[in-house]
């Protein structure tokens, strides 16, 4: 193998460090494009059938009715592992690789977490802080997940109303405000549809995984482990 | 290739900014339409109301959105012009407002509304004549199919 040793991690080139990013976020603006494309061919059809004037992929692109579309799911994916980060640190699943051992329920120790006296010469700075910097930086990544969930569902009610109200004014309604629209079944059936689909993807990783292995895979145990083992990933 | 730290640290920056430049642009989309595109619906809201007013239904019928003109035509079967002057629209002549959504519109006048869309020759009138109904879309005089 060509790469290089540093730390007790294997070095190799930046695509192959970074593939798993890479790739999904790769595939996700090719499949952003995919939405696009077929969002933007239902929208004309919709036009055609009000005898209005058909828009192009650009201006569809930037339309409040992409946009909701797009936001609708973004808030649901966020709000998901926002959960699955503060949930996992109390809620725990016998045997599965997704739920730490039974015995660290709760935020653990200063010396299990490597925080204050116990942060190594290798960890980030502000895990070795005793202030306020410590106490974000050792939630930082719950509070992101959980700020860009409120950001992208606070962007899906204002596309949403926008989208609403233009929908509204083809058949002819009143166009409604954005606290009306919060109250509106539109608003929450956009958002509820996308979180119990979460919710249901999140307990079936954390139960199946339980009993069924991927070969290879760290979201799986390795496969001849038992299916009591918990906290364990190959 | 290796990248260095700094490198790595740009190429974050530069995604984070992007993540960034896209939300943003999420938030302006949602953020209703800009004066212009309301100015420019009014104005053909008045438009139509002052063509009405003067009788020059030549001139109403060219602010009728394509589907709609078609339609009245058909219905009464006659030219537009001389189908228009048969409707029992309102006549205000003045228009009191604006509110557009994407490429929809609605004008508020004296006594009636009118819905627009917009199109390549600029905003055309898709209903005229509407008054609200409780819970239902406007009644309207003149409408598309």
């Amino acid at each position: 193998m060509s790469g290089s040793r540093q730390g007790g991690q294997e070095h190799g080139s930046f695509w192959r460090d970074n593939s798993l990013t890479l790739a999904f976020g790769t595939a996700f603006l090719l499949v952003l494009l995919g939405q696009a494309l077929a969002g933007h061919a239902d929208f004309n059809a919709q036009l055609t059938d009000d005898g209005l004037q058909r828009i192009s992929l650009g201006e569809y692109m930037t339309s409040s009715d992409f946009a909701v579309d797009v936001t609708e799911n973004w808030q649901s994916e966020f709000l998901q592992f926002f959960l699955f980060i503060f949930g996992t640190v109390w809620l725990v699943q016998r045997g599965s690789p997704e739920s730490k051992e039974l015995h660290k329920i709760g935020s653990e120790s200063d010396h299990e977490q490597r925080m204050g006296d116990h942060a190594g010469k290798d960890s980030p700075r502000w895990a070795g802080t005793k202030d306020w910097r410590q106490l974000v930086y050792s939630r930082s990544l719950g509070l992101v997940m959980g700020g860009l969930f409120v950001l992208s569902w606070l962007a899906q009610s204002i596309t949403g109303v926008a989208a609403y109200d233009e929908q509204q004014l083809r058949q002819l309604q009143d166009p409604i405000g954005w606290g009306a629209y919060l109250a509106s079944p539109d608003f929450w059936n956009r958002t509820l549809q996308n979180w119990q689909s979460e919710l249901l993807a999140v307990a079936a990783m954390v139960i199946l995984s339980v009993y069924l292995r991927q070969r290879g895979s760290p979201e799986s145990k390795p496969v001849g482990t038992a299916h009591t083992s918990t906290g364990v990933e190959g | 290739m290796t990248p260095t730290a700094g490198s790595r640290d740009a190429a974050l920056k530069a995604a984070g900014a992007v993540a960034l430049a896209g939300m943003l642009a999420v938030f302006l989309t949602g953020c209703g339409a800009s004066g212009a595109r309301v100015d420019g619906a009014r104005d053909a809201g008045r438009a139509f109301e002052q063509a009405l007013a003067s009788r020059n239904y030549g001139t109403a019928c060219d602010l009728l959105a394509p589907e709609t003109r078609a339609q009245l035509e058909e219905d009464e079967k006659q030219a537009c012009a001389k189908a228009l002057e048969g409707q029992e629209l309102p006549v205000s002549g003045a228009v009191n407002g604006a509110e557009v959504y994407g490429r929809q519109a609605l004008v508020r006048a004296d006594g009636e509304t009118l819905f627009l869309s917009q199109f390549t020759g600029g905003w055309r009138v898709v209903a005229a004549g509407c008054t609200p109904l409780e819970d239902k879309p406007y009644r309207c005089v003149v409408k598309g199919g």
